[in-house]
C-alpha cells in the first residue's frame, strides 16, 4: 500500500451492476499516463478510507437504467459516501451515465430528459469548455475545444432560467460547439462542474477519445486533455 | 412444429413405451427443425469447416479460429426471424442476447455486434413499424451490455413486409489459453446461472420451426422477454469464472431451453444425467414439462467440479447472479428428470439429442425468374437522373439512422466505424496495435433469381470487403434463410443456397466454421420471402493503424479501377430501382480473380501505395464513386473510356454494372507508377479512369465529352437523408 503514503495517484473507477464503461476508462487512464494507479471497484466493495485520491463513475446503464438513468445507483451507499467526501474536496467525476448519477444524487445542479428526437444517438461531436478550473481541466484553457463521441439516448440536459443564472460564470461548463448539439440540451451544455471543479460530470466519452487510432478523420482526441489534468493535478494540486 | 405421428412411433420404440407428456414435450423441442437441424444437415456438410486456424469447429454454441498466434476469435450467426416479425423489439433483443451467450460458451469476451437486416419496405405501415421496433430492440439491448454494434447490412424489399429477416452476430476475443475447452464428467456439477425461469418463449424452436399464421400477434407467447441488464451480470461473471479456471463447460439456455442444453451437452460426452427440477428458481410457479421446455432468457448453464462449486457460486453471488444447483452429469447415458420425488422422464440423451435425418426433396420452382432480361432493348435513361435515383435507394443510402442509434464505440476499440469502410475495424486491445475487420453480407434479390451463384457472391462480397480495409479474411459463418423445408420448391433455394457458400469459400480458400440455418421464412399464404444466404466475415489486420477506408483523402489523386467490367446489369439494383425490373442473370462469381486481386489490393495496402478503397458492389462503378466522393468530400472527374469493359455495348453497363471481383482505389498521388508496375508483374488488369478534384462534382466524360456531372452537395443530401426521411 505503498500510495497510500503519496507515491502513485490512486483513482477509483466504480462499477456498479450495467456499468460498461469501466475497463474503457481505466485502460484510458493508463494509457494517458502509465503512472497512475487505476483499479475497477465493485460497487459492494468500495470504501472511500482505501485512500481513494479521485473517484470516476463511468458510463453505462447501471441497474439497466430502469426508474430513470442513474436513478438507482444515485441512493446506493456508495454515492452517499461520495456526497460527503466530494465536500471534503476529493475529485469525483460522473461520465455520461455517471454524470447522471451526480445529478440525480444532487452534486450538480440540473436533470436529464430523454433526446430530443427520442433515439439513441451515437456519434463525434465538438465541445469548448468554458470557466475552466478544478483538478478535471486544470491543463485546459478557457475556450479550448475538445473532440470527442457521444452515446446516450437520455443525455438532453435541462435546468431552468434561474438555476442557469445561478452557475453560468461560477462553475465550469462545457458546450457542444455549434452545430453540434446532439440531443436538444439546452444551453448546449454537455457538463458541468461544482463551484470548485472538483466535481464534475460530462456527457461525451472522453475515455474513447484519447487513442488517435481511434479518432475519426475531421476530429481530434479530446479525451486525453481531462485525464492529463487529473494525472498532473494529483501530482501537484490544482 | 408439433411431432408427426411417425415421430411418436419412433419415440415409442426408442422408449420401450408410451412417451410421459414431459418426454414427449423434450422430444418436441429438441427435434424441432430449430434445434436438431434434421433437414439441412447433410448439406451442411457441403461446407468446408477445416483449415490450418479453426480451433472448434462446427458442433459447439459458437466455433474459434485463431487470428494470431495466442489470440482466438470466437463468432457465430444466429437468426430471430419469426419473434421478431412477431414482437419486433423483444424479438430482435432476445436474438442479440442469444448470440452473445453463445459467445460467452468458450469463455470469450463479446467486443462486437453485427445486424443484418433484411426488411419490409419502409412506405408500408406494418414493414415501418417492424423496422422501428427491430431496431430499437437492437439498440436498447447491445447498448445496454456494452458491446458495440459496429457492422452490418440492410436491405429493403417487399417480399419481407411481414416476414422480416433478422440476422445478428457477435464476435468476441480470448486468449486461446483462456478458451473453455473442458469436458464435463461424471460427477459434475450443473449449475443453471442467470434469470429465474418463467413461461415465456414456451416452446420458441417448435414456433420457430414452422410457417407463421396470418396474425402474427396470435403467436406472442412464443416470444420471449429480454433482460439486458441480466446479460451484462451473466457476461461479466462468467469472464471471471473463466479466468480463474472454476468452469468446466458453459452452454447457453437457448433455443429448447433446459432440455437442449443438458441433452446435447450428454449426448456430446457420452453422458447422462440427474435433474431436480423443483430446484430451479422460478419467477412464477410451473409444471415440470413447463420447466423442461420454457425459453426464458438469459440463462446458462455451468458445469462446474465439484470441489470448485464454492469458489464459483461465490462469484455468481458477488455479481448478484440467481443460480440454483439442478443436478449432475453421470456417466448413464439417460437424461432422468425428477420433481417433487416423483420421475417424469428418462430418455436417452443420444437417441433424444439427434432425431433422424430427414432427405428433402428438392426441385427448382416451375415459375422461377427468367435469367435473361431484355436489358439492351431498354431506354436509355438521363444519367444524372438514374445517379440520384441510385444513391437514393434505401439498399445504398447512408444507414446512419440505424447505426447511430447504436453505442459502435464502447469498449473503445472500434477504429473503423460504421460509415466510414467497407467494414469495421477493431483493435484486440488498448495495448494492441493488431486487430480484426468484421462485416455481414447477402443479396436478397441476387439469391432468390439464382440462389447458388447469389450465394457464391455473397461470400464473394464479404471477402471483399474484408480485404478493402487491409485484412486478410479468416473465416465466414453463415445463415441460409429459407422457406418451407417440406415444399420441394422452397427447399432447392436452400439446397443451392448451401452449395453456392461452400464452392465459393473452398475456392477462396476461408473455412465456414459454423453457422446456423433458419427455415419456415413464408407468410401466412405460402409464398417464402426472398431466399437470403447471409455470410459474416473476419479478417486480420497486423497493424490497425493501417487499415483503409473509403472517403478520398486527397486532390489530384489517380483512380483505378481493379479488375475488368462485364456486361451484367441482370440483377442489379440499377435494373431495379431506376427500370422495376428484378430479373435478368445474376453476376458470374469469379473466385480466381477474387483471389489475385485481392492480394494486389492488400499490397497496394500495407506499401501505403493505395489510401483508399472501395469495393465495387452495389450499384456499380457510378455508386462506389459516388460514395467515396461523398465520404471524402473531394470531387472526382473519370473517363468511361479508359474502364476496361469487355463487350459492353452501353454506357449504363459500364457505370451500373455489378461484375464481381472490382475494387476502386484513390493511389497516393506520387505512386501511380509503383502501383501499375505491381498490376503488370501480377497480370492484373487495372484501369486508371480518373483523379480527384478540388472541384466538388463527380463528372463522368467520354473521352472528351462530359455525359454525366452531379455536384457533391446534391448526391451528399441524398445520400444522408434518403433513409431518414422514409423512417422518421
Amino acid at each position: 500500500m505503498r500510495s497510500r503514503w503519496g507515491c502513485l495517484p490512486r483513482i477509483a473507477v466504480i462499477k456498479f451492476p450495467g456499468t460498461n464503461c469501466d475497463e474503457d476508462v481505466a485502460s484510458a487512464l493508463r494509457e494517458v499516463d502509465p503512472g497512475l494507479e487505476v483499479r475497477i471497484v465493485w460497487y459492494k466493495e468500495f470504501r472511500l478510507w482505501d485512500g481513494w485520491d479521485a473517484v470516476i463513475l463511468p458510463g453505462g446503464f447501471s441497474y439497466g437504467d430502469w426508474l430513470r438513468a442513474g436513478a438507482i445507483a444515485a441512493r446506493s451507499v456508495v454515492v452517499e459516501e461520495l456526497k460527503d467526501s466530494a465536500s471534503k474536496g476529493v475529485p469525483v467525476l460522473g461520465i455520461c451515465n455517471g454524470f447522471q448519477m451526480l445529478v440525480e444524487a444532487g452534486l450538480l445542479r440540473g436533470a436529464f430528459l430523454p433526446n430530443e428526437h427520442g433515439r439513441f444517438v451515437c456519434r463525434w461531436v465538438k465541445l469548448r469548455v468554458e470557466g475552466a478550473r478544478g483538478p478535471w481541466l486544470s491543463s485546459i484553457e478557457d475556450g479550448e475545444e475538445l473532440d470527442m463521441p457521444v452515446a446516450h439516448g437520455e443525455g438532453r440536459f435541462y435546468i431552468d432560467e434561474e438555476g442557469y443564472a445561478k452557475i453560468v460564470g461560477k462553475v465550469p461548463i462545457v458546450r457542444y460547439a455549434p452545430g453540434y448539439n446532439p440531443n436538444g440540451s439546452l444551453y448546449d451544455i454537455a457538463g458541468i462542474g461544482n463551484h470548485d471543479g472538483n466535481v464534475l460530470g460530462i456527457m461525451p466519452h472522453p475515455e474513447r477519445a484519447v487513442s488517435r487510432v481511434l479518432t475519426p478523420r475531421g476530429f481530434r482526441p479530446g479525451g486525453t486533455a481531462i485525464f492529463r489534468s487529473i494525472a498532473m493535478s494529483l501530482r501537484r494540486g490544482w | 412444429m408439433p411431432l408427426t405421428p411417425e415421430e411418436v412411433e419412433e419415440i415409442r420404440k426408442i422408449l420401450g413405451r408410451e412417451p410421459t407428456t414431459e418426454e414427449l414435450a423434450m422430444f418436441e423441442a429438441q427435434w424441432s427443425e430449430h434445434c436438431s437441424y434434421k433437414s439441412s444437415r447433410l448439406l451442411l456438410k457441403l461446407l468446408p469447416t477445416h483449415g490450418k486456424n479453426v480451433l472448434v469447429g462446427p458442433g459447439r454454441d459458437a466455433p474459434a479460429v485463431e487470428v494470431f498466434p495466442g489470440v482466438a476469435v470466437v463468432f457465430k450467426i444466429e437468426s430471430h426471424n419469426h419473434p421478431s416479425a412477431v414482437e419486433p423489439y423483444n424479438g430482435a433483443a432476445t436474438g442479440i442476447g442469444g448470440i452473445v451467450r453463445d459467445i460467452l460458451t468458450l469463455g470469450a469476451k463479446p467486443i462486437a455486434l453485427l445486424d443484418m437486416l433484411y426488411m419490409g419496405n419502409p412506405k408500408d405501415p406494418r414493414a415501418r413499424w417492424l423496422v422501428k421496433g427491430i431496431v430499437k430492440g437492437i439498440s436498447d439491448y447491445g447498448n445496454r451490455i456494452g458491446v458495440p454494434t459496429v457492422a452490418g447490412d440492410t436491405w429493403f424489399d417487399n417480399s419481407f413486409n411481414t416476414q422480416p429477416l433478422v440476422n445478428v452476430a457477435c464476435v468476441g476475443v480470448v486468449s486461446t489459453e483462456r478458451l473453455i475447452r473442458g469436458t464435463p464428467r461424471p460427477g459434475d456439477v450443473i449449475v443453471i446461472a442467470g434469470n429465474p425461469t418463467g413461461r415465456d418463449g414456451l416452446l420458441g424452436s417448435s414456433f420457430a420451426s414452422k410457417p407463421l399464421g396470418e396474425d402474427p400477434s396470435q403467436e406472442i407467447g412464443a416470444v420471449q422477454v429480454a433482460d439486458p441488464l441480466m446479460e451484462k451480470l451473466l457476461i461479466d461473471s462468467i469472464q471471471e469464472l473463466a479466468s480463474l479456471g472454476l468452469v468446466e463447460y458453459v452452454k447457453d439456455l437457448g433455443g429448447g431451453g433446459l432440455t437442449t442444453a443438458v441433452v446435447e451437452t450428454a449426448a456430446d460426452f457420452g453422458l447422462g444425467a440427474e435433474l431436480f427440477l423443483d430446484r430451479l428458481h422460478l419467477r412464477t410457479e410451473l409444471t415440470p414439462l413447463e420447466i423442461l421446455v420454457s425459453e426464458s432468457q438469459e440463462r446458462m448453464m455451468l458445469v462446474i467440479q465439484k470441489d470448485k462449486l464454492e469458489r464459483a457460486l461465490e462469484i455468481l453471488r458477488k455479481y448478484d447472479v440467481p443460480y440454483s444447483i439442478l443436478g449432475v452429469f453421470d456417466g448413464s447415458g439417460l437424461i432422468k428428470a425428477y420433481h417433487s420425488g416423483r420421475k417424469v422422464a428418462e430418455v436417452p440423451a443420444r437417441e433424444l439429442a439427434r432425431p433422424r435425418t430427414i432427405l428433402r426433396a428438392s426441385k427448382p420452382p416451375a415459375d422461377r425468374t427468367v435469367l435473361t432480361a431484355p436489358i439492351r432493348d431498354l431506354p436509355l435513361p438521363p444519367l444524372h437522373e438514374a445517379l440520384k435515383t441510385l444513391i437514393s435507394s434505401p439498399n445504398i443510402a447512408c444507414k446512419r439512422w440505424i447505426y447511430e442509434q447504436y453505442d459502435h464505440e464502447v469498449g473503445a476499440r472500434t477504429v473503423v466505424k460504421p460509415g466510414y469502410g467497407d467494414a469495421a475495424v477493431l483493435r484486440i486491445s488498448p495495448e494492441d496495435v493488431r486487430g480484426i475487420a468484421v462485416k455481414g453480407d447477402a443479396n436478397p434479390r441476387y439469391t432468390s433469381i439464382d440462389p447458388f451463384r447469389g450465394a457464391a457472391n455473397s461470400v464473394a462480397e464479404c471477402y471483399r470487403n474484408l480485404v478493402a480495409v487491409g485484412s486478410t479474411p479468416i473465416a465466414f459463418v453463415d445463415e441460409p434463410n429459407a422457406g418451407n423445408p417440406e415444399k420441394p420448391e422452397h427447399f432447392w433455394y436452400f439446397e443451392m443456397m448451401v452449395k453456392g457458400i461452400g464452392w465459393m469459400a473452398e475456392e477462396l480458400g476461408v473455412p465456414v466454421v459454423g453457422g446456423k440455418v433458419s427455415f419456415y421464412n413464408e407468410d401466412h399464404a405460402g409464398r417464402q420471402v426472398k431466399p437470403t444466404a447471409t455470410i459474416v466475415g473476419v479478417g486480420a489486420l497486423e497493424d490497425v493503424g493501417r487499415t483503409t477506408t473509403m472517403g478520398l483523402k486527397y486532390v489530384g489523386s489517380p483512380l483505378i479501377l481493379v479488375g475488368t467490367t462485364f456486361p451484367e446489369l441482370g440483377a442489379s439494383e440499377y435494373l431495379a430501382v431506376v427500370h422495376g425490373i428484378e430479373a435478368g442473370e445474376v453476376p458470374t462469381p469469379r473466385p480466381s480473380l477474387e483471389l489475385r486481386h485481392a492480394e494486389y489490393v492488400l499490397e497496394l495496402v500495407k506499401e501505403g501505395i493505395a489510401v483508399s478503397v472501395h469495393d465495387v458492389s452495389l450499384g456499380g462503378l457510378a455508386i462506389a464513386l459516388a460514395e467515396m466522393s461523398i465520404l471524402g468530400d473531394v470531387g472526382v472527374d473519370v473517363d468511361i473510356e479508359a474502364v476496361a469493359c469487355r463487350g459492353c455495348l452501353r454506357v449504363d453497363e459500364v457505370l451500373f454494372s455489378e461484375t464481381q471481383a472490382r475494387y476502386l482505389l484513390e493511389i497516393s498521388p506520387d505512386k501511380l507508377e509503383d502501383a501499375l508496375k505491381i498490376a503488370s508483374s501480377k497480370n492484373i488488369a487495372v484501369s486508371v479512369i480518373g483523379v480527384t478534384t478540388s472541384r466538388k462534382a463527380l463528372r463522368v466524360r467520354s473521352g472528351g465529352n462530359p455525359i454525366l456531372e452531379v455536384p457533391l452537395d446534391t448526391l451528399k443530401s441524398l445520400y444522408e437523408g434518403s433513409l431518414e426521411e422514409l423512417l422518421r
